[in-house]
């Protein structure tokens, strides 16, 4: 065998063997081949026999060509007679191909059409993307126990075989909203609604990841369905309903909510929170962030993640045990929310600490000048360690 | 190796790339005035490359067979264009920078004419030969320039026009004027042996008459309504109250072509209003939007009466110590009609003492809340 061959069959064993290496990923939650709802089941449905037909289809390509570029390849020999034209394999080859094209379309329409259905919805979750996290807002809905708006961050929660209509927007720049396990991507464009239907089967986690690039922290821009039980979705619900309690007088969660109101209240609304006067404490941060938003964080702590879900709220030990939890304990791990015990101080504290040092959001803020001084995402407040000390014991009870 | 067009582009390219660096160094470093400069310096070095790669236009100057500088020139109108350019430059300094911009472009262009036109009556004693080569060489910038300019003032004569006339006959116009395009277009098109001056003639024709008309229905004005709305400041103030208003609602659209992207539609009938939420199927009184977004409301009225839709978005202090209710509104609208109304409420729900509504004015005890998590 010549060096040239030997260097060809290996260059393809080596790929065949990365593919395959690939295929073995035990923790691959953005897996698009195991759907975990009814419209990926659909996706799956079409994406499979259409992979199987194409992958025939290029595997026959292949090997024509391969065997055409060996058997005829030059060795000096005289030019063959050249011929011009072979109708029948001609208007074999073109009609072949268009009728399993066609074929194909028809199934991927039909597909498309199902995918678009909406008049069974049952459940309505507007969802906002802006640089770099998605916000939730749930409409009030009595049936199911939305008695009045509710407003969450980075991971969204749903009823399990539950149909939930996506309204989606954007605020800023164009995003896409994506969990593969439960439905394909749409595009959350600013000034127009689009519609997403998700649903699970079981309850679960399920990741995602916003897959139209979006400025600097595109990449750090995650998102997560979590689908509770009924009754833990009730349990949710109630929970979410109720406003923020002020911390005991006299402990460092109380000096933490002076730092929060002096600091963060800018752009953070945490409902119940009240000024020094007894006046509501209002968030602005319409008046300080370009997109106008910033998540609202009176219940922080009854999700699991923060900064756009890209880092944990739970230690590793913590995400573990929830991550892993079955379809029947997934929901009581999940509503637990985050313990003392499993507060993920590391990346918490760092984050007060310097937010775009984590999570680069702005490249030079001496030039903000054309957002008109508005920031894209969380500034470095230059807090103090006795002020993290302090905004940690407070933001630990937000549950 | 240089040919003489060559040099004398290559000269003016050195000449204004030295007078930009001069410039930037001694009049205005904010770069404007260079970049005009070294904008002038990328066009005649693209002349000067041009000029270089088709040698002269393949004029062999010099030859015996085709002395240069015959004495055959012809008469040019480009001296007095560049006058009128530089008059125009000097009173536009004084009077209006449109005059200015003006006298720059015809002093630009009659340059650049000139300039080729004296390079071309230098190349061979035939003049046609000679015209050839200057057309080869300007009419690429020519054709289009002047297709731009006369587009331009036929569509700005007719849009003086349409403002002009009532509304009504307006459209009557614009159809009449379409249909008449496209019956004229299509008999050139089926009678490609017409004779070209035929067609040349009819087409000047018809842009004189539109560029006549355009000056006479500027002279005119435009139609009272829109004065009036131009002088009442209709365009930035809106009347949301229950009284008609003569003006802002006096141009009211009863259709709209959105059908995707509404948060909601809210319907008067029978002297009710309900809203419907999108993806929500039942009637409601409560929409939820989400703050600090444009949201987009359609408003259907099927009731007998005119109305229009208010929205209360809240108060904002005018000034210190002083605050007013923020509202938005569709025109009056009636039975029927529809308008989209657009805003965004950047606080939450339980930053207004009042709730954000849609309501009816004049209709009592029927609102619908907004609802601002």
């Amino acid at each position: 065998m010549s060096t040239k061959i030997r260097r060809i069959t290996a260059g393809i064993s080596g790929l065949a063997a990365t593919a395959f290496l690939a295929s073995c990923a035990k923790n691959a939650p953005q897996d698009t081949w195991q759907p975990k709802g009814s419209n990926a089941r659909t996706i799956d449905n079409l994406q499979e026999p259409v992979f199987a037909i194409a992958g025939v289809i290029g595997v026959i390509v292949l090997c024509v060509v391969v065997y055409c570029v060996i058997k005829f390849r030059d060795r000096g020999q005289a030019m063959p007679e050249q011929t011009h034209g072979k109708p029948a394999l001609e208007i074999g080859m073109t009609i072949l191909p268009a009728l399993i094209l066609a074929g194909v379309g028809v199934f991927t329409f039909r597909t498309v059409f199902e995918l678009a259905k909406t008049s069974d919805t049952q459940m309505v979750v507007n969802v906002t993307g802006q640089q770099w996290w998605w916000e939730y807002d749930y409409p009030a809905q009595v049936e199911l126990g939305i008695t009045k708006p509710i407003i969450t961050s980075g991971q969204m929660i749903i009823p399990v075989g539950t149909k939930v209509l996506l309204r989606e927007t954007s605020r800023d720049v164009i995003h896409s909203y994506w969990i593969p396990a439960l439905n394909g991507k749409r595009d959350a464009v600013p000034g127009r609604v689009q519609t997403l239907r998700i649903d699970a089967d079981k309850p679960g986690i399920y990741a995602g990841q916003c897959t139209e690039f979006c400025g600097l922290s595109h990449a750090n821009m995650r998102m997560e369905t979590v689908a509770l039980s009924k009754e833990d979705f009730a349990a949710w619900v109630a929970n979410q309903l109720t406003d923020a309690k002020s911390p005991a007088d006299k402990t460092l969660a109380k000096e933490g909510e002076g730092v929060f109101l002096n600091q963060c209240v800018r752009c953070h609304q945490v409902n119940g929170l009240k000024k020094a006067d007894g006046t509501p404490a209002i968030a602005a941060p319409d008046e300080n962030v370009w997109a106008g938003a910033a998540p609202n964080l009176t219940h922080l702590m009854s999700r699991n993640t923060f900064a756009g879900a890209s880092w944990d709220l739970l230690s590793q030990k913590c995400r573990a045990d929830v991550w892993g939890a079955s379809s029947e304990t997934v929901g009581k791990k999940y509503l637990a929310g985050v313990s003392e015990a499993c507060l993920n101080q590391t990346d918490l504290r760092r984050w007060l600490r310097n937010a775009p040092a984590m999570k680069p959001m702005y490249s030079d803020p001496t030039k903000l000048t054309p957002t008109n001084g508005k920031y894209r995402g969380m500034p470095n407040l230059g807090l103090t360690e006795d002020d993290i000390d302090k905004l940690v014991a407070y933001l630990s009870t937000l549950k | 190796m240089f040919t003489p067009g060559s040099k004398l582009f290559l000269g003016l390219t050195g000449f204004a790339v030295a007078v930009s660096v001069i410039y930037v160094a001694l009049v205005d470093n904010s770069m404007g005035g260079a970049v005009t400069l070294l904008f002038i310096a990328a066009g005649t070095a693209l002349l000067a490359g041009l000029t270089l790669f088709n040698r002269d236009g393949d004029v062999a100057v010099g030859a015996t067979d085709a002395p240069a500088g015959a004495e055959q020139l012809t008469a040019s109108l480009w001296p007095l264009i560049a006058t009128v350019g530089f008059v125009g430059i000097v009173v536009g300094l004084i009077t209006h920078p449109i005059v200015f911009l003006l006298g720059l472009i015809a002093l630009l262009a009659a340059g650049v004419e000139w300039l080729v036109q004296s390079w071309s009556e230098g190349a061979s004693s035939d003049n046609a030969y000679n015209a050839s080569i200057r057309g080869r060489l300007l009419q690429p910038i020519e054709f289009p320039v002047l297709a731009l300019v006369g587009l331009g003032v036929v569509i700005l004569s007719f849009s003086r026009v349409m403002l002009a006339v009532q509304r009504e006959a307006g459209a009557i116009i614009f159809i009449g004027a379409g249909a008449v395009v496209l019956l004229v277009g299509t008999l050139f098109a089926l009678k490609p042996n017409l004779k070209k001056t035929l067609v040349v003639s009819v087409c000047v024709i018809s842009a004189v008459g539109v560029a006549a008309s355009g000056i006479a229905a500027a002279s005119n004005g435009k139609r009272a309504e829109l004065v009036a709305a131009n002088a009442e400041d209709h365009f930035s103030h809106k009347d949301c109250g229950e009284e008609k208003n003569a003006h802002f609602d006096g141009t009211a659209q009863g259709t709209i072509s959105l059908r995707s992207s509404v948060d909601a539609t809210v319907e008067l009938r029978d002297g009710k209003l309900i809203a419907h939420e999108l993806g929500i199927d039942k009637a409601t009184q409560t929409i939820t939007l989400t703050k600090s977004n444009n949201a987009t409301i359609i408003f259907r009225n099927k009731d007998n009466k005119e109305a229009r839709l208010t929205a209360y978005l809240g108060t904002k202090a005018v000034q210190t110590g002083v605050v007013e209710e923020v509202l938005d509104c569709t025109q009056m609208i009636g039975k029927g009609h529809e308008q989209a109304l657009t805003f965004k409420i950047a606080k939450p729900s339980m930053a207004s003492v009042k709730p954000y509504t849609l309501t009816v004015p004049g209709l009592e005890g029927q609102s619908i809340e907004i609802m601002v998590p």
